[in-house]
């Protein structure tokens, strides 16, 4: 099983400075949490599917995609419990809260997406270099690069114990939600003893290269701004202060919403 | 002579919380451009030894230490490990966990940066040492696509990037295929006729240990002898009390009366020349014969594939058109490269895998009929590392662990547990904690807890990888007295020893087809198609197919020789 999320394809996305990434990823943020209302969003919405097809990327989400199912359905309800609008549907929703949960669910979809497109299309190392060259220490912005490497190698591992277990007549599809609980024990113990077993030699590994030997490090990767990364940025930034003007002149609320 | 490179004086260790020292009293020189190759018996010291080396033993793993360490004047204890890298390199077993790049490129990049060299230099040293081990063509492919050896390889290259004067490999080749084993060895060769570079190998296969310079044997954390490869190798008796592999040519001669002992095919065959002795044709054929009545016997088929194909993507087939019969009481061993199909095919043994078209039929019925589950009581799966599957916190919880998902009565669980550890020789061992024992306790421990289940086919993911010498062997007679009790057995493996020695018949895989299979002797009398899957037989094996024959081990061999004096 290929676990790796980086996708090495050659698109216009990829080929972006990190910097542009990490810049569009943290506005595109901004822009998705300034409204309540699901059709102010589109506009993002739109801009993310766009990169998402652009980058070839969508073939990740099929790795998560019950995760975003059980997160989605989830979400859909519980924004009804934490609000309330005047425009009665059936039992506790409202047709704002209604509303407002659908623009919270897109949140987090959105969220998930953009993180997604960022590490599909960008190398850990840039990733690195790129959080370094914005002003984050080597270490803490290797540690965030660690720990992304890390799911790849754990979803490869779990993937190896469950069929382990399932030889020895573990049935993980039966029983009620107790049992079922109860039946990843077999998973889990194994996956944390081999997590750190593997991040024991990782270090090890990590040491005898002469991690944090010299003060200064140099970086064989090198980061260039081209025209392209500038008007991206650019592009970023008028759509988030275009946003911000909106959602200061009243657009994008729901009428009628009471948040708890 | 010019000074030593690497000094170690009067060397004690132990780790934090353990009573034992791990090294006890270890004093040793390698000199400069030498290749030193270190063996000895599982849990002997010899990681632990090359830990020392890099500082990582004291600055990493905690503990006391006694003694002293010096490489180039520099002593470990007064300089962190990052700070050692510069002039020790290490390359560890597992070739996963030492890689953290995304691109081969940068791997290599990652040492010389951490040391601030220049950007241009930089990019010179990766050329230079991705063409070295020969990963050129793989400069921008992400090191998690690539096979196990070239991994293995790009480990090496990462390291000699930081153009270290000591290069220290703690069995690098124990978790890889004959052909990546081959491939890295070829490495190390070229590697210790450089002068400037002295190499020290932790090495579990004997074959190997020959293109060493001088060999060190060590056991219970002290040095047993330390010599000239040729003295140490033609010490077969040594080597089989420590539980090292003793080569099967010298075993052959010393059974044979012979004092000064050849190591290699080659010096085999001329030592034997020199001889008056004589292969008997009447005394093999018995031999022949009796193999075949024996096999003769086995007539039931338990597992039936025809052509069998698996698809994991769209594009390549893992199988190819499989067709085999394994029947009740074989003991068959599936060989190949890496990548080669064996473990597809293996797991569809017992329904983990379905066939993406063909069939294959246990006890007759189609395995999609009857599920992982159901297919579980009849066909055990032991897996490669019994890390995978251990989670109780007793042994006896562990081996109860398949009986109870079953819903047996307690009574009736303990009986089977009882039987099953007896089976492995871990009677007396219920209360113990598994992740205690060592690495070959575990892994009877999960050959128990598949026992338990009572299987009537055994199927064994490489049950000897890992394991030294000793322990291969402890392994496999216990497959073998569970075969004379009636299980069937099918492993998969890279040792060909073990398979000569313990296999009736052998499937040999590539691209995932079978390639050729037979007996073992009429499997390993074809050296060509072997090679053709990258396979090559043991050195024995080698040197009695030299005279037209093919003898397993050096004891059959020696029983059919005329004209020898005693």
């Amino acid at each position: 099983m290929d676990a790796e999320v980086y996708l090495d394809n050659k698109s216009f996305i990829h080929r972006l400075d990190p910097r542009t990434k990490i810049t569009t990823f943290l506005l595109t943020f901004v822009a998705i949490l300034l409204f309540e209302d699901p059709f102010w969003m589109l506009p993002v919405a739109f801009l993310i599917v766009l990169q998402l097809v652009v980058s070839r990327s969508l073939i990740n989400f099929r790795r998560i995609r019950y995760i975003l199912i059980v997160l989605m359905i989830s979400s859909l309800v519980l924004w009804n419990v934490f609000s309330r609008g005047v425009t009665p549907l059936f039992w506790i929703f409202t047709v704002e809260s209604f509303y407002f949960s659908i623009a919270r669910s897109l949140l987090m979809i959105l969220m998930i997406s953009a993180g997604m497109i960022l590490i599909s299309t960008t190398r850990n190392e840039e990733l690195v270099l790129g959080m370094i060259r914005m002003g984050m220490p080597y270490r803490v912005a290797f540690a965030i690069s660690t720990a992304l490497r890390l799911v790849p190698t754990i979803a490869a591992s779990i993937l190896t114990i469950s069929q382990a277990q399932r030889s020895r007549g573990l049935d993980l599809d039966s029983g009620n939600l107790i049992e079922r609980v109860r039946k990843f024990l077999p998973l889990l113990v194994p996956v944390f003893i081999s997590t750190i077993r593997n991040t024991n030699i990782f270090s090890m590994a990590l040491e005898s290269k002469g991690f944090g030997a010299r003060e200064k490090r140099t970086f064989f990767l090198k980061l260039e701004m081209r025209t392209a990364d500038y008007f991206v940025v650019a592009f970023a930034i008028v759509f988030v202060v275009a946003s911000l003007a909106f959602s200061a002149m009243g657009y994008g609320r729901i009428i009628g919403l009471t948040r708890f | 002579m010019s000074a030593p490179i690497v000094t170690i004086r009067d060397l004690h260790y132990r780790y934090r919380g353990q009573k034992e020292f791990a090294l006890a009293g270890i004093n040793l020189d390698l000199l400069r451009g030498e290749l030193l190759v270190v063996m000895g018996p599982s849990e002997a010291g010899k990681s632990t030894l090359a830990a020392t080396i890099n500082g990582l033993i004291p600055h990493f793993h905690k503990g006391k230490l006694i003694g002293e360490v010096t490489v180039l004047g520099r002593k470990t204890v007064e300089n962190t490990v990052a700070q050692m890298a510069e002039i020790v390199g290490m390359v560890f077993q597992d070739f996963e966990a030492q890689l953290f790049s995304t691109n081969v490129e940068l791997e290599v990049a990652f040492g010389p940066e951490n040391f601030a060299v220049e950007r241009e230099e930089i990019g010179r040293r990766i050329n230079k040492n991705l063409n070295y081990v020969g990963l050129d063509a793989y400069r921008n492919r992400v090191p998690s696509t690539l096979s196990g050896g070239q991994k293995q390889k790009l480990a090496i290259a990462s390291v000699l990037a930081l153009q270290p004067t000591v290069l220290v490999m703690d069995e690098p080749t124990t978790d890889l295929d004959p052909i990546s084993k081959m491939g890295i060895f070829e490495i190390t060769h070229r590697l210790c006729r450089r002068d400037d570079l002295t190499l020290m190998i932790i090495e579990h296969e004997t074959e190997e240990a020959l293109f060493a310079d001088r060999v060190a044997l060590i056991k219970d954390g002290k040095l047993v002898k330390v010599g000239p490869v040729k003295e140490i190798l033609s010490d077969v008796d040594l080597l089989e009390e420590l539980g090292v592999m003793p080569l099967g040519i010298p075993k052959f001669f010393k059974r044979m009366g012979v004092t000064k002992l050849p190591l290699t095919p080659d010096e085999g065959v001329q030592e034997f020349q020199k001889t008056r002795w004589k292969i008997s044709a009447p005394a093999y054929q018995k031999l022949v014969s009796k193999e075949q009545a024996e096999l003769a016997k086995l007539n039931q088929p338990l597992i039936q594939c025809r052509n069998l194909e698996h698809c994991y993507t769209k594009e390549v087939k893992a199988l190819n058109g499989v067709s085999l019969d394994i029947f009740d009481g074989d003991m068959v061993a599936i060989v190949g490269q890496n990548g080669s199909g064996k473990t597809t095919l293996a797991k569809h043994f017992n329904g983990l895998l379905l066939p993406t078209s063909g069939q294959i039929l246990v006890n007759g019925l189609p395995t999609q009929d009857q599920g992982v589950f159901k297919l579980g009581q009849k066909v055990g799966y032991v897996f490669q590392n019994p890390d995978h599957q251990i989670f109780s916190e007793t042994v006896y919880d562990e081996v109860a662990f398949s009986p109870r998902l079953r819903k047996l009565a307690e009574g009736e669980v303990k009986q089977l547990v009882k039987e099953a550890l007896e089976a492995v020789g871990l009677a007396g061992y219920e209360e113990q904690d598994p992740f205690a024992l060592t690495k070959s306790g575990r892994q009877r421990v999960a050959v128990a807890s598949v026992l338990s289940a009572k299987p009537k086919v055994l199927i064994l993911d490489e049950p000897t990888t890992g394991l030294d010498y000793a322990e291969q062997r402890s392994m496999m007679e216990l497959v073998r007295k569970l075969n004379q009790q009636g299980s069937t057995i099918i492993f998969v493996t890279h040792h060909m020893w073990v398979v000569a020695e313990y296999a009736r018949r052998v499937f040999v895989m590539k691209d995932g087809k079978i390639i050729l299979s037979g007996t073992t002797r009429d499997v390993f009398s074809h050296t060509a198609e072997l090679r053709d899957a990258s396979l090559r037989p043991p050195h024995f094996v080698e040197f009695s197919n030299h005279f037209g024959y093919t003898f397993l081990t050096p004891e059959e061999m020696s029983t059919c020789i005329e004209g020898a004096q005693d």
